[in-house]
């Protein structure tokens, strides 16, 4: 199969990643006790195991992204380019509420994740915003989505939700 | 009869108003679920794991074998109605069935999907009711070594036979057995790979994973990289077969019941490749072959859905009957029996066997609401594939945040869900499989601990995986699946190679 030369790189970051993950868990597996009792093979085993099937595969990885790319590759759907603004909009939606989500409780946290999430889709379809009726309808519809999942975890489901009250409702 | 009486009593369980509502409930979702795309039943039962901390066992378990099996009868209409598969067991689905419905045969085409599904889905039920207690009772005689080589088996299949790249998939499935390692060791109770770090003392929740990879990763995959796609909406038609329809729809569902099962029931994972077959085989005996991939012929959605649905229920058998998982949805079950403090395995039988009865009846009554909800009501699930994808994707997003955050109320885990996620895009794009990560997760620290167990027995001696009959035999499927394919690739290349010289 001939190789998109512009997957070269990619290709071979993801061997050297592989590498890399062996790398730690061989690492880890140095300070786990090899005590094995009866069985001859204690908790750092099946450590060292997948470390080295893991170098064993980045190694592969690596050698076929350096010579001619992966082999048998579905050729991926979608655009060959990303659409990297629209992106980071959703990126910036699922950080942002993983940082405020304490703070600012379940429901106004998850409509920020909403509407900044949706302005993304929209900005990587080629579709701008029309204006402030968009955005309150956006920031309606993600209310309207989280405010009742927050309610049936936690009135129903008495499970622990952040909020930005203690009264379970807000 | 002994299995009469402890199906009965679990019909009187599951019969119960508040567990046909969970039933339904599970349906309703799981339909609407396989409808939608970008989100399968894996990520819908991951999502709603934390309601196994108050829900109580047996009621959590229908509900979301509700929405394993809803979603495939949903997953058809996706397929059938756009060009994207609504799940991958759907993927054949898609290819006759959107021939068909280009044609104006939609309703034709939903109709025997439905209908193929309940017809399968029922069979495989009634197989599974006498099959799963026969093999739990064998099963009970099976001890460590044998255990971990059958789990052996699961990894193989699942890794190095489905999917285009042995190598890719061994990867895959040694990220997931890394991600397992994290945590307490089962055996001798220590600590691997926690950094000191608190939270990770309990190990990685499988929901973390599962909604990363799946939803985050999907979610992250489309806006990046398919913004621009626009998907065409088939007409729909009305919901009714001819009788001529009939006539080539049921011989294709029963064939097609007996292809899916014994796929189900293997540790070979997934519905691709009994889909996959029951289209070829109905595409070779077809008195229409003119049909396929030309206008639809009717048979090509009959079997392909029946088989599916057929294997799907089969895969409960492993699950229940030896606690090995074969495909996602399975595993994050799993996962829920787990949660539960419940090990599934041939004990279950003894052990929880209200529980397990109740669920089997509940999938004889499952399909009766599926068949219900997706025939009549169709028009109704037809409506949610007109949901913007921005704000389609963008709930998606909300309903993962909630599940994982209410599995372990960590904000910490949002970052790593992200993390996760790109994990998930990465793995997408480069033809990376998924399911051997989670399978790998989840059945990684048994096999462990039925291997080191079976190490103790053998005193330290790997010749305990040879010494008796059984572990032989399972060796010999492993090294099996692991070579016959290629062997024959090799075979057909010397062939080919022979006939151009």
């Amino acid at each position: 199969m001939s190789q998109h030369p512009e997957s070269r790189t990619p290709q071979t970051l993801i061997g050297a990643g592989a590498l890399a993950a062996s790398g730690l868990l061989a690492a880890g597996a140095l300070v786990i006790s090899s005590e094995a009792g009866y069985s001859g093979v204690g908790p750092n085993f099946l450590p060292w195991v997948v470390a080295a099937a893991l170098l064993v595969c980045g190694g592969w990885i690596l050698w076929e992204a350096r010579s001619g790319g992966f082999r048998n590759m579905e050729e991926p759907s979608g655009a060959a380019r990303g659409d990297w603004r629209g992106f980071a909009w959703v990126s910036v939606a699922l950080l942002a509420n993983a940082a405020l989500i304490t703070t600012i409780g379940f429901i106004l946290s998850c409509t920020l994740c909403f509407v900044l999430a949706v302005q993304g889709f929209r900005s990587a379809a080629g579709v701008s915003n029309r204006g402030t009726t968009t955005w309150a309808l956006d920031v309606f519809t993600g209310a309207a989505i989280s405010a009742p999942v927050y309610w049936m975890f936690t009135q129903l489901l008495a499970i622990n939700l952040p909020g930005l009250t203690g009264s379970g409702w807000l | 009869m002994d299995i009469w009486n402890q199906l009965l009593q679990g019909f009187v369980t599951a019969a119960t108003p508040i567990n046909l509502m969970w039933a339904f409930l599970g349906c309703v979702i799981g339909t609407a679920v396989g409808v939608l795309p970008g989100i399968g039943p894996a990520v819908a039962v991951a999502m709603l794991l934390p309601i196994t901390v108050k829900v109580e066992p047996t009621a959590s378990m229908i509900f979301f074998a509700g929405i394993y099996y809803g979603a495939m009868y949903g997953g058809s209409t996706t397929s059938i109605l756009l060009n994207t598969p609504g799940e991958s067991g759907s993927m054949v689905t898609a290819m006759e069935g959107n021939k068909m419905a280009k044609s104006g045969r939609a309703g034709a085409a939903l109709a025997t999907a439905a209908i193929g599904s309940f017809v399968a889905g029922t069979i495989a039920t009634v197989l599974v009711t006498f099959c799963a207690p026969l093999i739990a009772e064998y099963a009970v005689r099976l001890g460590p070594p044998e255990y971990f080589l059958l789990m052996l088996l699961a990894f193989t299949t699942v890794s190095a036979v489905l999917g285009k790249s042995t190598l890719r998939g061994l990867t895959a499935l040694f990220i997931g057995l890394a991600i397992g390692l994290i945590g307490i060791d089962q055996i001798s109770g220590q600590a691997r790979y926690t950094a000191g770090v608190p939270e990770l003392t309990d190990g990685i929740e499988v929901v973390l994973i599962a909604v990363g990879l799946f939803a985050v990763g999907e979610a992250l995959y489309t806006v990046l990289y398919e913004g621009r796609t626009v998907e065409s909406e088939n007409r729909m038609s009305k919901v009714h077969m001819t009788r001529q329809e009939w006539r080539r729809s049921w011989p294709a569902w029963l064939r097609a019941t007996f292809i899916g099962f014994p796929f189900g029931t293997i540790p070979a994972g997934g519905s691709e490749i009994p889909t996959f077959l029951s289209y070829a085989t109905e595409k070779k005996l077809s008195k229409h072959p003119e049909e396929f991939g030309t206008t639809g012929a009717i048979e090509g959605v009959a079997g392909p859905e029946a088989a599916n649905n057929a294997a799907i229920t089969a895969t409960l058998i492993p699950l229940l009957t030896l606690g090995i998982p074969t495909s996602n949805t399975t595993a994050i079950l799993l996962g829920a029996f787990q949660n539960y403090g419940i090990q599934p395995g041939p004990q279950l039988f003894q052990t929880s066997s209200a529980l397990v009865w109740a669920l089997i009846a509940s999938l004889y009554i499952g399909n009766v609401m599926l068949l219900v909800l997706n025939l009549p009501l169709v028009g109704l699930w037809v409506k949610l594939l007109k949901i913007p994808k921005p704000q389609l994707y963008a709930g998606i997003l909300i309903f993962a945040t909630v599940g994982v955050y209410g599995m372990r109320q960590s904000a910490f885990d949002l970052v790593l869900l992200y993390a996760i996620g790109l994990l998930g895009v990465v793995m997408r794009r480069f033809d990376f499989p998924t399911a051997p990560v989670v399978v790998g997760m989840i059945l990684g620290p048994l096999a462990e601990a039925q291997m080191r167990n079976a190490l103790s027995i053998g005193e330290g001696k790997w010749t305990v995986f040879v010494e008796r009959p059984m572990s032989v035999a399972l060796l010999g499927v492993v090294l099996a699946v692991l070579l016959l394919p290629r062997l024959g690739k090799l075979w057909a290349a010397r062939r080919m190679a022979a006939v151009q010289g």
